[in-house]
């Protein structure tokens, strides 16, 4: 039979892994190590008295380190996925959700990327876009590519993921096919509920998700710039590309390997599984605004809300639906990765995502002749 | 001006932001004696749970009392002295108002039963019915925390107040429950059993008519429930009368005993309903109906001037005539915002009360419910549709209508919008384009095959 609420109760802060207990700070600690190994270990080889991973990489004959972490990703969200499904499977939405974004994960994510050399074509992620990927847009990299890859990334960035965004929303590409989404979704699904819903966490995800993407913009430019001028601009060439302290570096180092890695992921268990969505992913800042402008918005049905909760204690985004569902306000949050967990878990059906072309503020039908305050 | 509002539940807190909205330097003062922030009663299972914490259930950030200028007391007010408009707290301490508004809520109906007062007895309405239940259960609250200072019950509460801190059977036996009990076939006691069912336990659940809710759903829908409840392991017991609970030397409860025979249980929920949590204005003057509801008119003002009431405890008139509660969260919430604006003055429209046609949705266990308008088939000249879809989805949808067109919904199993449907009943539309044009209603999630009405149904 198809279900679609949350099916049982669950019993999330009755275990403590899961509500910043001993053992989640334990899981944290471990997270943020491997992540912090993975990205430095040649800096940190002295210290390790050797490369932990690329050894173990090489002796399961995988070509590098960043192989082995494509395998151990596609296994921690197959099993998150099985742990989700068991969770929130009964609903038809987040069944076929899932497993979308596991099966492109696995298929774009990791396995083609580790057969197209094979084959002598460049390793490709077809399932990421710029500014993600943010060199995906760097002439360096576009005139190294086979043409019909660079025209792929360029409209792909550029036109087709801004487009899809606008009719679907961000969802299509946050919670169907991005990676970073995907883990969150899976291996991240246990500590969705910790994801802050104050005020001053909105107040500083604005500020930091748009920082980011105008940071990504300019990087973007810069290192295009050098692409072209740098052979006759030498300042030009350090500051964009050149050293460990230009912007290309710099970037890489901060957004691609702190927030995205270390903060994003190594921190599930503390802030949540999307604290890098939320707070840091320029895709998303851009994809979002292009979402306040299309169709997607969560549709609330009038005067049915009990406030209960459930809706913005497993909102991934730390959104306060409720605060929308006691208002009768149907509403499109840029943050929004419609997952689709408030509907699913509301005791009520009160919330509903749509894509649609009807004027976003439906008119509720007030239960009495006064204008709700 | 200095309104004094009885209660900070969802009655109480939307009048008291009604008038701040209205009124930025008008006095609000609230009082409860069961807790320091408003909270969503409706959400207290899933606190139990653990799907939620304390501050989950909180809608308002912990400083809106602070940011809107609300006083707060933490107390019981014992009595009111209209004439000389000032209500005593419990602690001999006074408060002054110019405008009361009684939005106390009601309280758990006490057990009629020899052995209610047992150990291990207890209720699931209040933030220390939850704390009792949990610990009979889990030993005591989740990961997520108890709530804001949960020991300080009022020093001056009496012994029969609803906000006590109750003893658990578990401490006293030093285990916890196995065999709990729920008695009483509504819709708390579907929450009772569901909690204890996510525990991974099998409750009793004693139900005295011959099927579960009858006032809201027919045998047919009934018995699904009551097959989905089996299926996860409770007890379902229809028609049995509880005859009286038995308990070991200790006073813990050991059994419920019913017309049907003895049970071996070591904790029961009782819920079978609530009542208004009136009794300290027997003497007050102000007009209580038979069941002890504070009479008030459409503008929510009782029999003495400048004395308000909405919510759980207050007694409106009915569209059938009759007179007394509506226990929803959505007519506290709009009884609450009359009064204040009744309170400041206002008339005509804004600031009355207008019971709209009744709905409510739920779910009963994993299954979705929504009502609409008059469904228990008890006048004459009332006929009813039923189809049963039983695909991808199962649903039932059972159309109640009369020569004069529908008037009522009753439909399980798939997620309705209630405001669509109110709109058919309102304009007498007839059954046969209620069936054309239910789909206009559909609010599925995404990706549910809709409902499709073979053409022999209709």
């Amino acid at each position: 039979m198809d279900l679609q609420g949350q099916n049982g109760l669950l019993s999330t802060y009755r275990e403590g892994f899961r509500a910043r207990g001993a053992a989640a700070w334990l899981i944290a600690a471990t997270l943020v190590s491997f992540y912090v190994v993975l990205y430095w270990e040649d800096r940190l080889s002295g210290a390790l008295g050797g490369r932990p991973l690329t050894w173990l990489a090489e002796s399961l004959h995988l070509r590098n380190r960043w192989y082995l972490y494509g395998f151990l990703y596609c296994v921690a969200m197959s099993a998150g996925g099985v742990y989700y499904l068991r969770r929130h499977g009964n609903s038809r939405y987040n069944r076929t959700r899932i497993a979308v974004n596991v099966g492109v994960q696995v298929v774009f994510g990791f396995t083609l990327p580790f057969v197209m050399p094979l084959f002598e074509a460049p390793e490709f992620y077809f399932s990421y876009f710029w500014p993600l990927k943010y060199d995906y847009l760097y002439p360096q990299t576009l005139t190294q590519l086979p043409t019909y890859l660079s025209v792929y990334a360029v409209v792909g960035g550029l036109v087709a993921a801004p487009a899809m965004a606008y009719f679907f929303g961000k969802r299509w590409y946050c919670s169907w096919v991005c990676g970073c989404g995907g883990l969150a979704n899976t291996f991240g699904d246990p500590y969705r509920h910790l994801t802050s819903k104050s005020t001053a966490s909105w107040r500083f995800e604005r500020v930091s998700i748009h920082s980011v993407l105008v940071i990504a913009i300019v990087t973007t430019a810069l290192v295009g710039a050098d692409f072209f001028w740098g052979e006759s601009s030498p300042r030009l060439h350090a500051a964009a590309t050149g050293g460990p302290l230009s912007v290309k570096e710099l970037y890489g180092f901060v957004v691609g390997s702190i927030l995205a890695g270390v903060i994003g992921t190594g921190l599930y268990p503390l802030l949540g599984p999307r604290s890098w969505c939320r707070n840091f992913c320029p895709m998303a800042a851009l994809l979002g605004l292009v979402q306040k402008l299309g169709r997607y918005r969560i549709t609330v049905k009038p005067d049915m809300c009990i406030s209960c909760g459930n809706c913005s204690t497993y909102c991934e985004m730390g959104i306060d639906v409720r605060s929308y569902a006691q208002r009768n306000e149907s509403f499109t949050r840029a943050s929004c990765v419609g997952c689709g967990m408030c509907a699913h878990m509301c005791p009520r059906g009160v919330l509903k995502l749509e894509n649609s072309s009807a004027p976003r503020q439906r008119a509720a039908r007030a239960s009495l002749p006064i204008v709700s305050g | 001006m200095h309104v004094v509002i009885i209660g900070n539940g969802v009655a109480g807190m939307e009048a008291a932001l009604q008038i701040r909205a209205e009124a930025p330097d008008a006095g609000v003062t609230l009082v409860s004696e069961e807790s320091d922030h408003f909270f969503s009663r409706t959400a207290l299972m899933w606190v139990h749970s653990g799907q939620m914490s304390h501050r989950d259930i909180e809608p308002l950030e912990r400083d809106a009392y602070v940011r809107h200028g609300f006083t707060r007391v933490r107390g019981r007010v014992v009595s009111l002295d209209a004439a000389s408009k000032r209500l005593t707290l419990g602690d001999g301490e006074t408060l002054d108002y110019d405008k009361l508004l009684i939005a106390c809520g009601s309280r758990p109906r006490p057990g009629p039963w020899r052995g209610s007062d047992l150990r291990g007895v207890g209720h699931f309405v209040t933030l220390q019915d939850l704390e009792w239940y949990e610990r009979e259960l889990h030993g005591g609250p989740s990961h997520a925390g108890r709530p804001p200072r949960p020991d300080q019950h009022v020093p001056s509460s009496r012994p029969d107040s609803p906000y006590l801190p109750r003893e658990a059977a578990a401490e006293a036996r030093g285990s916890l429950s196995k065999r709990p009990a729920v008695i009483g076939g509504g819709l708390i006691g579907i929450e009772a059993v569901e909690v204890a069912h996510g525990k991974g336990l099998h409750p009793h659940f004693f139900i005295r008519d011959e099927w579960f809710w009858p006032m809201a759903i027919d045998a047919t829908e009934a018995a699904w429930i009551t097959e989905r409840m089996r299926a996860h392991g409770v007890h379902v017991h229809l028609q049995h009368e509880v005859e009286h609970l038995e308990g070991d030397a200790q006073g813990n409860l050991t059994a419920v005993v019913t017309n049907h025979g003895r049970f071996e249980v070591d904790c029961a929920v009782v819920a079978i309903g609530v009542v208004p949590n009136t009794q300290w204005l027997a003497d007050s003057g102000v007009a209580l109906d038979a069941g002890g509801g504070v009479v008030v008119d459409a503008q929510q003002r009782t029999n003495v001037p400048d004395v308000f009431a909405a919510g759980d405890c207050a007694s409106v008139r009915w569209s059938t005539g009759a007179q007394r509660p509506e226990q929803l969260w959505y007519t506290g919430r709009d009884q609450g915002r009359v009064a204040a604006r009744a309170m400041l003055g206002q008339t005509g429209h804004a600031a009355t009360y207008r019971r709209p046609t009744w709905y409510n949705s739920a779910k009963l266990m994993d299954i979705e419910y929504t009502t609409v308008g008059f469904v228990n088939m008890n006048q004459p000249g009332e006929r009813e549709w039923f189809f049963e879809e039983r695909g991808a989805v199962r649903s039932t949808t059972r159309i109640v209508h009369t020569d004069t067109g529908v008037i009522g919904f009753n439909l399980l199993g798939r997620r309705w919008d209630h405001s669509v449907l109110m709109e058919f009943i309102d304009a007498g539309r007839s059954l046969a384009y209620v069936l054309d044009h239910l789909h206009e209603a559909a609010f599925d999630t995404e990706l549910v095959p809709p409902l499709v009405l073979p053409r022999e149904a209709r």
